[in-house]
């Protein structure tokens, strides 16, 4: 038994060590390798040549992104409680959880650099990016309770208090380590972004934007891969304590399922009251930032004088052509890295079934994969797919085709054995079971994977937008922050924070049409 | 159909017998998407002071559910009340009176068997400390000795479901509710618990209900076998077992025993021959 393991781990890096000679000999001796793909060595020379800039960028996205998760997941326990034991208030803030886990992060930056002072906007970023995941999986892991013992605390005549401090606390303590893991990359990639519309002078976001023009591929692969390692370490942290808790080491990703809860004895009234309040909280807190914290109108419209910017006014239709236009841009990339990233999982799960060799060498570069942050791709991206409009195809697939694959992986991995020795049974071979059972089991966790992954698509092509093409919403936030055009800053952010929220809910109600 | 209240063979007639449980017209009926379903039709039933009483039938004859209303975790329906020791049973089980065991042990699988044992004392918000004792007996009771800091996850599903057994003891209860909870365990190890059930309540007269699938479980254990039939959940007839006790293993093979289970197994097959 104790082999097994062993031999495992010699051929995995017996593997690693093919896969860097192989690199390190074409991108030392081939034209294309020295120019997009740079030898392994290099980039290790490169980077201790630039030894002194990586440790003034790397302590300050580091800082930055530790105390954006500290918060971000402070902030993320105390409503996952509160929401556990009022549902109502989870309804009520349906509207704010949805567009934060929705929203393209780096559109919120310019706008933090409004109210922030310091290194505050990337690290308020930050905690706004941790914040859903470690939410949602608090949450499902406090509600989770086996319906037995609830009867068991009832049967004693224990009360829902109780519940909660024997119970339930405990019980969510593996789901809340799970959060904290699938949330810590994403507080690095929150730093990062942050950096980009903060203008700041040190972290991870600066560094790429001073390297990008360069064209210096060992430099640029060295960034990718430091900020990936950054992130990676912070997923690392917290997989040792997940692990000893929950004795099962599935594969767990962002809980984009999400069990809307059921005022229980509540009247249609009462539902629509809290969906209406769910709608509107947002915009009250938008409305009530901008006037407590006292910043010109003119830096920080309100929600109002937004619309009106698009609505009314001399410059309205100008503003309206140059939104519509950029979303003529940006729309159909994302749609299509949307489509071509979830198809291309949903390919190479499905092969994962029929060629099991496949899944064992894919799942680990998934798994890790899928945590590295966003921007870390970008100088790969750069250097091989260049500037235009391939490059951010490529970038929202990529950004779409890790986590779906590993969902949709699950999903093929949870189907009953029954069902597939039953299949057998009747002498139907892999395929039939593919068709049969595995793809209608496993229905869900594709909507699921859409549903995580829509907004991300968006994300992706608005980042490549904004660093390398040049056209599209991502590039026109960017001019307008680099122009001071305020109004437009805030009109662009509105309307792409409403269509990934729009996207969201357009799986949500998909998947209520299909699954019945 | 009519059920006549529970016998009074287990005590001598000249003394006035005291009730633990009382069930008068007690029904329920759940509301479905598809229009309400009824579980069980109004019945009533009358369990004395230190009986052990069989509930059998059917699956959705309703007699989980009638023990679920027992334990206060579901209400009957309007115009039926349940009396526990002459109180709700909300007000019983929060004076912590009442033990419950599920088919599903239901253990937390954070906490050590002696930890599970545990559990009711805390919440009902009693010191575990002074109860140190009784935990360890308990443990020795159902035989787990050397087992106090074992996890649920490195327990067989017998033991657990002894632990479960334990735990529903712990508090020393008055009434003692067993919803199938020997019934996910293979025939050989049911038995080895029916004894054991037999030997632990022999040792404590423990008020005890209990609802089972199975009729030799039930005819081993019980003084009185509640037969219930299903669409609607009904009383059908209501059986006293006569065998003395302390019952011994052999009684499994005792020819009475036999003709008494063939017996029940008729009166749970009656409702094809009643008109």
């Amino acid at each position: 038994m104790t082999t097994q393991p062993l031999r495992e781990n010699a051929r995995i890096l017996f593997g690693t060590l093919i896969f860097f000679a192989i690199w390190e000999f074409l991108g030392a001796t081939t034209s294309w390798g020295i120019a997009m793909v740079p030898a392994p060595s290099r980039i290790l020379m490169q980077a201790f040549a630039d030894r002194e800039l990586y440790w003034l960028h790397g302590t300050a996205t580091i800082q930055t992104s530790a105390i954006g998760f500290a918060i971000g997941v402070t902030v993320a326990v105390i409503a996952a409680l509160l929401f556990c034991l009022s549902p109502g208030l989870e309804l009520a803030f349906r509207g704010i959880n949805i567009a934060l886990f929705a929203m393209p992060a780096i559109v919120i930056g310019p706008l933090l650099v409004l109210f922030l002072k310091g290194d505050w906007p990337q690290t308020v970023l930050a905690a706004l990016m941790v914040y859903f995941p470690a939410m949602s999986a608090t949450l499902l892991g406090l509600r989770t309770v086996d319906p037995r013992i609830a009867d068991l605390v009832a049967a004693y005549g224990g009360g829902e208090a109780r519940l909660m401090r024997y119970v339930r606390l405990r019980g969510a303590l593996p789901d809340l380590f799970a959060g904290f893991r699938v949330a810590a990359p994403l507080a690095v990639l929150g730093a990062v972004l942050g950096e980009f519309g903060s203008g700041t002078r040190w972290g991870f976001g600066a560094f790429l934007l001073s390297a990008l023009p360069q064209g210096n591929p060992a430099r640029l692969w060295g960034i990718g891969l430091a900020s990936s390692a950054i992130a990676l370490a912070g997923y690392a942290l917290f997989l040792l304590p997940a692990r000893r808790l929950s004795a099962s080491s599935t594969a767990v990703t962002l809980a984009a399922v999400q069990k809307a809860a059921r005022p229980s004895g509540g009247w249609a009234w009462q539902r629509i009251a809290l969906a209406g309040v769910a709608v509107a909280l947002p915009f009250v807190i938008w409305w009530l930032a901008v006037t407590l914290t006292h910043v010109s109108p003119i830096i920080a419209p309100g929600p109002g004088r937004t619309v009106m910017f698009l609505i009314e006014g001399r410059q309205a239709a100008a503003a309206r052509a140059a939104l519509l236009t950029a979303l003529g841009q940006t729309l159909p990339v994302a749609l299509l890295g949307l489509l071509a990233g979830l198809a291309f999982a949903f390919a190479l799960a499905a092969l994962s079934l029929l060629a099991p060799a496949v899944a064992r060498a894919m799942l680990p570069i998934a798994l890790v994969a899928q945590n590295m942050p966003l921007v870390a791709v970008v100088p790969f991206v750069v250097l091989i797919f260049g500037r235009d409009v391939t490059a951010s195809v490529f970038m929202a697939m990529l950004v779409v085709f890790f986590p779906a694959y590993v969902l949709l992986h699950q999903g093929f991995t949870t189907v009953p054995r029954a069902a597939s020795d039953l299949v057998s049974a009747y002498g139907g071979g892999r395929w039939k079971q593919l068709v049969h059972v595995a793809v209608p089991y496993s229905i869900g966790h594709l909507f699921a994977a859409a549903r995580l992954v829509a907004p991300q698509a968006l994300l992706g092509v608005m980042v490549a937008e904004w660093l390398l093409s040049g056209v599209g919403l991502g590039n026109l936030l960017n001019v307008s922050r680099g122009g001071l055009d305020y109004d437009m800053i805030w009109a662009g952010a509105l309307v792409s924070i409403l269509i990934s929220v729009g996207a969201y809910e357009a799986v949500g109600l998909i998947e209520r049409k299909v699954r019945r | 159909m009519n059920a006549p209240p529970a016998r009074d063979h287990m005590t001598p007639p000249d003394a006035p017998e005291p009730v633990d449980v009382i069930i008068d017209q007690a029904g329920k009926t759940f509301q479905t998407a598809r229009g309400p379903v009824r579980a069980l039709d109004p019945i009533s039933l009358k369990v004395p002071r230190g009986a052990f009483v069989a509930l059998i039938g059917p699956s959705g004859c309703g007699k989980s559910t009638l023990l679920r209303m027992i334990a206060g975790l579901e209400q009957p329906d309007e115009g039926g009340a349940v009396l526990v020791r002459s109180k709700h049973p909300e007000q019983f089980r929060k004076e912590g009176e009442l033990g419950i065991a599920f088919q599903d042990p239901a253990l937390l699988p954070w906490r050590s068997v002696a930890d599970n044992i545990a559990f009711p004392l805390q919440i009902l918000g009693r010191p575990v400390k002074r109860h140190a004792a009784t935990i360890q007996a308990l443990i020795d009771l159902v035989g787990l000795k050397g087992y106090e800091a074992a996890l649920p996850g490195q327990l067989s599903g017998g033991m657990r479901q002894r632990v479960a057994i334990a735990r529903s003891l712990v508090t020393d209860p008055s009434v003692l509710l067993l919803d199938e909870p020997f019934g996910a365990l293979d025939q050989i190890l049911r038995r080895a618990m029916n004894v054991e059930l037999q030997r632990i309540w022999a040792t404590r007269q423990t008020t005890t209900l209990l609802v089972t699938h199975g009729i030799d479980e039930a005819v081993f254990l019980a003084d009185t076998v509640v037969v219930m039939h299903a669409k609607p959940g009904r009383i059908a007839e209501i059986i006293s077992v006569p065998f003395a006790r302390p019952r011994l293993p052999s009684l499994f093979s005792n020819p009475d025993f036999h003709a008494l289970c063939d017996r029940l197994t008729e009166s749970l097959h009656g409702e094809d021959a009643s008109p």
